[in-house]
């Protein structure tokens, strides 16, 4: 029997996709590829089990048949995209809510929920999931945690793996392990192999359950932006807020170029400039949330001291309202305006990379320069604060590319390159919210040196025939004889 | 109306984006969990047929068919996915797909009886009788009452259109109606596919009411809500339509209809023809609330589910209509009411087939609360048809 026969045998034919339009629409994601480098998967797998996903690896260990694991399929970089078809296991049919534990503030999913789909089932207990990306209607819980992707509330509550307590995974072989440390919020046993899984792109395994720690969900909420003469002073102020103790819940920092991209939109929308001033550099949009006279004191603490950075207050709310509400509400009209308008002709690219807190205003130019000499309309960056209590900062450099041209692909390609390697100069990271995917695999040394070589071991333990999501992080291996 | 391939650049928009935020309020996709049945798959598959990417198969055909219109992926896009989808239909009848032979039956009768349900033109009228309305002549009332095949020829349906009429002589409006002579709006021959022959109906359509010299048109139907809407406005007639629920929504506001108020939970259903795709929210809900307590559901207004009835999905695939029927009255026993009130007869019946809620016509709700004793039938011809409606 070929290995789809199995499946269909295994897992009924209901389970498994053949038709080449179904198979179709499940291999691309948001990332720029030209037409020419989109691979459909040979067979879709829709497990609803753990069971379901355990008998696929085994079929495709037996053949060694590649596997790649996804989501909404919303990465910007390809993470979930089978690069050399095979099997393509699509884990939003696994989205069963198995335990609320409201004592304890946890719930124990299939990985397949989005991220809203969780908010959505813990709302009427008054709790929470925080970790929160733009794409969180359809990023799943299993996907989040295998991308690491950012997260809109990272200042207060960090990124996924600060709510991650345990998680299922079926390793490359079709074992099933459980990696965490049940409902305790953290351990001193052991390795942390349940941290492995932050970015670890279903090169691992495919995480199948997962158990998260919830918040309760604060009473209001604060939002404004403050306009800055220099991208360095909207650190300087943040660090300052952190120094006085203040409880940040949101912090973007965007440089001039998003500044302009919100102004424009205003304008057009009202017909009128608004009242930002022309030394603004950078825009600082900031959350406060809690009890409605916490909140109001820290808000009012906040704003007296943006006096001794020179920093303005954006006055429009209706700035402050899109913005707001395309990164996190997506309420109807001011969504709308924004996205996917903004990539009628051309679609967001972006690099990821960090840098320490001191020099972003030095890797800003930079990027500007490097996306300059690439030929490439610039978007804008932003730095997202997504360390609990902390400084520290993603960073997206968005140029726009036409997925159609394949020079401008490759041109994007280049400046995310150049960006990513000059991060690792600055003393920074490649990556902070997208992985490594095939885009960073062939030069990750770069950042890893020596350490590289014990990242291959890890792998080859979990996955000894490397057919879970070939070709990311690591090239894939030939098979020899 | 744009032909599929017009709509190649919003494709491609949707392909480059893959935000996928269509996918959450989809009550197919989220039924089935195929990609392909969402709409941001259903976008790959027909930019990837137009490209030639694979052939028209039968997973090509359900993902074009299996789909209600019901516009939720609109909702959270600027794309014009539903127009997309109709003309995705029209494609594949143009490129040797036969119709399914549940929406070919629903296009041979509204060409032979006028409407979808293989019911003979006198059948359209029956529900006046007794109600003492005129018929539409050049030079009478210029306002137009346009019942609908749906409610007009269904026994069960009648008593709503029976409450308009009702309704619509409190508020002291005068009308006339079309009786037997009037047509379909063609709303089901435009979601099946059909649009040459929708074009031709509309065509014919427009020239009747020009020609009665008409200036509004009111309806009960969502779906001919939208339909005539839009089509009395793309062809610059400059005759109105409106819905019902905002005819008479300041006879309920201005207090000049006395109605008894009880103190039921009620939740309300928002018909997506009347709602998501027309903008009429407000009116039922103040309909409702001068009546009884209204309770909604977490899913209402813009992003109401669909009832499952809508664009072929009842006729064509049965069970998975049923399925969204159910879930849409799960969520409705959540919200504690007893009793459900929509405007739009496809959601009445499809949701009346799941058991353990009352449903109940926003008009009938309306006129049952002024104590009007219309079921009580007092005399003569008015007598026969309650009755019968009983």
């Amino acid at each position: 029997m070929s290995y789809a026969e199995e499946l269909v045998a295994a897992l009924g034919k209901e389970k498994v996709l053949l038709d080449p339009a179904e198979r179709f629409v499940y291999g691309a994601d948001w990332s720029p590829r030209t037409p020419e480098e989109f691979f459909p998967p040979d067979v879709v797998v829709l497990p609803r089990t753990t069971r379901d996903v355990q008998r696929t690896i085994k079929i495709a260990f037996e053949h060694e048949v590649p596997v790649t694991a996804g989501g909404g399929l919303t990465g910007m970089l390809g993470g979930a995209v089978p690069l050399y078809g095979g099997i393509y296991i699509d884990t939003t049919t696994m989205n069963q809510v198995i335990e609320i534990d409201r004592k304890n503030q946890t719930i124990r999913v299939q990985a397949g929920a989005t991220l809203q789909e969780v908010n959505d089932a813990i709302l009427p207990y008054d709790l929470w999931l925080p970790h929160q990306p733009e794409s969180k209607w359809v990023s799943t819980v299993g996907a989040a945690i295998a991308c690491d992707n950012d997260s809109t509330f990272g200042v207060r509550y960090g990124k996924i793996l600060n709510c991650l307590l345990s998680a299922q995974l079926v390793t490359g072989t079709g074992e099933v392990l459980e990696l965490g440390h049940r409902k305790a919020h953290f351990t001193s046993s052991g390795y942390k192999l349940k941290d492995l899984l932050a970015g670890s792109e279903g090169t691992l395994g495919v995480i199948t359950e997962a158990t998260l720690k919830l918040e309760p969900i604060p009473a209001m909420r604060r939002v404004d932006m403050l306009v800055f003469p220099r991208l360095g002073a909207a650190v300087d102020y943040l660090s300052r807020l952190l120094k006085a103790g203040l409880c940040i819940e949101a912090a973007h920092i965007n440089c001039k170029h998003r500044l302009k991209f919100y102004t424009h939109t205003y304008t057009q929308k009202f017909g009128k400039e608004p009242s930002i001033p022309a030394w603004a550099e950078a825009l600082l949009a900031i959350s406060f949330a809690g009890d409605e006279k916490v909140v109001e004191a820290q808000r009012d603490y906040a704003l007296g001291l943006a006096k001794e950075f020179e920093a303005q207050l954006v006055e429009e709310r209706e700035i402050v309202e899109s913005w707001w509400t395309s990164k996190y509400t997506l309420e109807f009209e001011p969504f709308k305006q924004k996205w996917p308008d903004s990539q009628v002709k051309k679609k967001f690219g972006a690099a990821d990379p960090g840098v320490p807190v001191g020099r972003l205003e030095e890797f800003y130019h930079k990027f500007v320069e490097v996306a300059q000499k690439n030929k490439l309309e610039i978007i804008g960056m932003n730095a997202y604060l997504e360390h609990p209590n902390s400084i520290g900062f993603s960073l997206s450099c968005a140029v726009y590319v036409d997925y159609r041209d394949a020079d401008e692909v490759k041109r994007f390609r280049d400046f995310h390159d150049e960006l990513s390697k000059m991060a690792v100069a600055f003393e920074g990271t490649m990556s902070t919210f997208m992985s490594d995917t095939y885009q960073k695999a062939p030069y990750l040394e770069l950042e890893h040196g020596e350490s590289l070589k014990y990242m291959r071991e890890i792998k080859r333990l979990f996955d000894p025939k490397g057919i879970l999501n070939p070709g990311k992080k690591f090239g894939r291996e030939v098979k020899k004889g | 109306m744009n032909e599929l391939g017009e709509f190649k650049d919003e494709l491609e928009t949707c392909f480059g984006t893959s935000c996928g935020f269509c996918e959450r309020g989809c009550p197919v996709y989220q039924a089935i969990k195929i990609k392909t049945l969402s709409m941001k798959g259903r976008n790959r598959t027909m930019l990837g047929l137009i490209q030639g990417k694979f052939e028209i198969t039968p997973a090509v055909v359900e993902a074009a068919f299996e789909c209600t219109l019901c516009g939720n992926c609109d909702r959270w896009c600027s794309l014009k996915n539903t127009e997309h989808t109709r003309a995705f239909r029209e494609y594949l009848l143009k490129h040797g797909v036969e119709p399914m032979k549940e929406h070919a039956s629903i296009v041979a009768s509204i060409k032979n009886y006028g409407n979808p349900w293989f019911q003979p033109r006198s059948a359209r009228n029956k529900w006046t009788k007794g109600l003492d309305i005129p018929k539409a002549a050049p030079g009478k009332q210029d306002t137009l009452f346009f019942a609908g095949c749906t409610s007009a020829v269904m026994k069960p349906l009648t008593p709503s259109l029976i409450a308009s009429a009702k309704l619509l002589q409190k508020a002291g409006i005068k009308y006339s109606t079309l009786g037997q002579d009037e047509p379909c709006c063609g709303s089901t021959l435009l979601r099946v596919g059909q649009r040459e022959a929708y074009q031709e109906l509309e065509k014919k359509n427009i020239q009747k009411f020009k020609s009665l010299g008409i200036k509004k048109i009111v309806t009960a139907c969502p779906g001919c809500y939208t339909t005539l809407k839009k089509s009395m406005e793309d062809n610059k007639t400059g005759i109105e339509v409106v819905h019902i629920a905002r005819e008479i929504a300041d006879l309920v506001k201005s207090g000049k209809l006395k109605v008894r108020r009880s103190s039921e939970r009620m939740t309300y259903h928002d018909p997506c023809h009347l709602g998501r795709l027309g903008g009429v929210f407000d009116e039922p809900r103040d309909i409702v609330n001068a009546v009884a307590n209204l309770v909604e559901m977490p899913n209402n207004r813009y992003e109401a589910r669909c009832c499952g009835a809508g664009a072929g999905l009842q006729t064509a695939f049965p069970k998975l209509s049923r399925e969204l029927a159910s879930k849409r009255i799960l969520e409705a026993k959540a919200t504690g009411a007893t009793t459900l009130v929509t405007s739009c007869p496809f959601c009445e019946t499809q949701l009346r087939t799941v058991p353990g809620m009352r449903v109940v016509n926003l008009m009938e709700l309306l006129l049952d609360a002024t104590g009007d004793e219309r079921r009580k039938a007092p005399s003569g011809a008015d007598a026969a048809q309650f009755s019968s409606l009983s």
